[in-house]
């Protein structure tokens, strides 16, 4: 794993740094031909899944394109989000796939501080920011958990994101939205109340959907840049990224308090993840359902590997995978699962974790000799 | 006081039913990461094979053809694996991830083009049929072991294989390889090892073992396939398999545990008063995640993995 960061992080330094930009636009141009085999094989004809795909994605103007573009930035918004959960926690050397339990988390908060009585009848421009605080608090603080374990007893986190994650889950939907939560039975909704008008995010686009939640992510996602590479903390936090393979030995020396840093990066790791889950709620369902629809988390594993865990790349995979899905629903046409973008996105992301065979490939294609290559890349290749 | 017994005898055979693929999932972590590999894609391979062997099931109209496709679809992807982070060193965790998000979209997408329904398939020959399971008819009656009396094929199997990979893992040559090449390839290299060889041999084999677990699902508990069917069974046995410290009857040990929670819950829901009837369904359905956090701070006795788990092996060049 510290191999991979390595990589990541070094990554900018090497002669060929293009690489970086490179890697991940074969993965992709290399998922889009599996999936093109995948359909052939299933006896469809690609052309016209890819056609369907990307007609109705929101990337290219057509017919209906308003709605499908809204569509595309609603759901980017949120896959930039988790991304960013884990891009974040990544650049600190650090492997978060908790995204899926803040983000739900997140829904969970949003949904309380939309609805409950005492916030429920402020005004807007006090409500919204209340509730916006009140998730990346709760979000946060579900990260640093992960964080704390990590930084003070050297649990990995991985293993705890991941068990977080389902205690999140079920907690919130074996007991809170059946329970304290439930909206009351004469309503006859089922999940939680629906949120107050005054805690909807603004829409700016009419008659479509989009609000200002593409808006706040894409301001967020400044911000994290500027932490990262304007601020001391973020060069701390990436200096613990990078001295990672050699065990944290170094930055201590420079006087960094790794512990406290490894928990105020799963801190705001977890409250980024946790403004999707506030987007959905606040944006799309307007309520927290008996079971939310769930995946933004781990598909923002995937967004942030493609984006190769740069604030602008996370971004950018982003809106493909969101294009991917808006554009999904209209494969059905071509009588296509509408979840087959997620074979692209798992072969994408299974060429990114392939990215040494890729790198390698690559390298000979551009210098053309074989023994240079191998000891230029460290004898990686095996 | 008799007429507790069947109903006591259902109660563990029905724990057991819940046990199996779990206890498989497991198994095939404890595999693989004894060799160092880290394997989170059990879920996406036990959602593989549970879906392959309905169709090999279905087409055949016999489970033992089913299983041998699920099986081979264990086979591929503990390939695929290996290929990745065996081969290439690359990164573990997210070749997992790769072969979860693979798993969601590749099945759902084959469910629909071969079944023609969404969300579950036709029910096909599987091993929980009355006929096809295993009768000890002279077990019948007696309390607890009459439990053991009609189980399917695949619990037994799953419970042998308990005592076999721990048989393989601590007294042979093979296993003490396996531990060493997870412990310090290195080390193992400088003695002869050939740690690629082990490495792939125990990723394949875990993802076979995993493979076993879906296929316990859909041809043990049910005859078909669900969509939601895998749901967090993968992780699950991720998480047996920290609290079992790595070993197979730790494993067996986490998961009767877990079981222990579900069968409370049940029994609460029904049974409970006063405080404990306050205590809500989503905190049993969480405490096996809880417990293992509990195993990893040391609460519940400490919990370390294999030395090297988890770091991509290269030879020195």
């Amino acid at each position: 794993m510290k191999d991979v960061f390595k990589r990541f992080f070094f990554g900018k330094r090497e002669k060929y740094w293009w690489m970086n930009v490179l890697v991940p636009l074969v993965s992709i141009l290399l998922a889009f031909i599996v999936g093109a085999i995948f359909i052939k094989i299933t006896g469809r004809s690609p052309v016209v899944a890819y056609k369907l795909l990307f007609g109705a994605s929101g990337l290219f103007p057509g017919p209906y394109w308003k709605s499908h573009f809204s569509e595309m930035l609603l759901s980017s918004s949120m896959y930039i989000a988790t991304g960013l959960g884990f891009a974040i926690a990544a650049k600190g050397g650090l492997f978060n796939i908790g995204a899926e339990g803040h983000f739900i988390v997140g829904g969970i908060t949003a949904a309380y501080l939309g609805y409950a009585k005492p916030f429920a009848g402020l005004p807007k421009f006090i409500h919204l920011p209340l509730i916006i605080v009140g998730v990346i608090l709760a979000g946060g603080i579900w990260g640093a958990i992960a964080g704390y374990l990590k930084a003070k007893r050297g649990i990995h986190e991985v293993i705890t994101t991941i068990m977080l994650n389902w205690i999140a889950l079920y907690l919130i939907e074996a007991w809170l939205v059946i329970g304290p939560m439930k909206a009351a039975v004469e309503t006859g909704i089922s999940g939680t109340p629906y949120i107050s008008l005054s805690a909807k995010l603004p829409k700016i686009l009419p008659p479509t959907r989009l609000n200002i939640s593409i808006i706040i992510i894409l301001a967020v996602t400044f911000l994290i840049w500027y932490l990262f590479y304007k601020t001391t903390f973020g060069y701390e936090i990436r200096t613990m990224g990078h001295t990672l393979i050699f065990g944290m030995e170094a930055p201590k020396a420079a006087g960094i308090n790794v512990e406290r840093k490894t928990i105020q990066t799963m801190f705001i790791a977890g409250a980024v993840a946790a403004l999707g889950g506030a987007f959905m709620v606040l944006g799309v369902l307007f309520q927290y359902p008996p079971i939310f629809e769930g995946g933004y988390g781990f598909d923002g594993i995937a967004v942030a590997l493609i984006g190769q865990n740069e604030p602008l790349g996370v971004v950018l995979a982003g809106i493909l995978i969101g294009a991917l899905r808006t554009g999904a629903t209209t494969v059905q046409l071509a009588h296509i699962p509408k979840t087959f973008p997620s074979i692209i996105e798992g072969f994408a992301v299974g060429f990114i974790a392939l990215q040494m065979l890729i790198r390698y490939w690559l390298m000979k294609l551009v210098r053309g000799r074989k023994k240079s290559v191998q000891t230029e890349m460290g004898g990686g290749a095996k | 006081m008799n007429s507790n017994i069947p109903f006591l005898n259902a109660s563990i055979a029905q724990a057991l039913d819940y046990t199996a693929p779990i206890l498989f999932a497991a198994l095939g972590g404890v595999m693989s990461e004894n060799a160092g590999i880290v394997n989170i894609a059990l879920e996406g391979m036990m959602r593989f094979a549970a879906f392959f062997g309905v169709w090999g099931s279905f087409v055949s109209g016999n489970p033992w053809v089913g299983l041998l496709w699920g099986v081979g679809i264990g086979i591929l992807l503990g390939a695929l694996h290996a290929y990745i982070t065996v081969k290439w060193a690359g990164d573990q965790i997210i070749s997992g991830v790769a072969i979860n998000v693979m798993a969601m979209g590749m099945i759902t997408y084959l469910l629909e083009s071969v079944f023609k329904t969404t969300g579950y398939s036709p029910p096909v020959a599987y091993f929980g049929a009355p006929a096809s399971k295993v009768h000890l008819t002279f077990l019948k009656g007696i309390p607890i072991l009459g439990a053991f009396a009609e189980l399917t094929i695949l619990i037994w199997f799953a419970l042998i294989l308990v005592v076999v990979l721990h048989f393989v893992l601590y007294h042979t040559v093979l296993g003490l390889r396996i531990r060493a090449v997870g412990e310090n390839p290195h080390a193992a290299e400088t003695l002869g090892v050939n740690v690629f060889k082990i490495k792939w041999f125990a990723v394949i084999s875990g993802s076979v073992l995993a493979a076993f677990g879906g296929l316990a699902l859909s041809l043990g508990t049910l005859s078909s396939f669900t969509n939601s069917m895998a749901m967090g069974k993968g992780f699950i046995g991720l998480a047996a398999m920290i609290f079992g410290k790595w070993t197979p009857f730790g494993a067996l040990g986490a998961i009767l545990i877990f079981a222990g929670a579900q069968v409370l819950q049940l029994f609460m829901q029904g049974t409970a008063t006063g405080f404990a009837k306050l205590i809500p369904l989503g905190f049993y359905l969480s405490l096996p995640y809880m417990l293992t956090i509990g195993a990893l701070i040391g609460v519940v006795g400490k919990a370390v993995g294999p030395a090297s788990d988890g770091v991509p092996y290269k030879k020195e060049s």
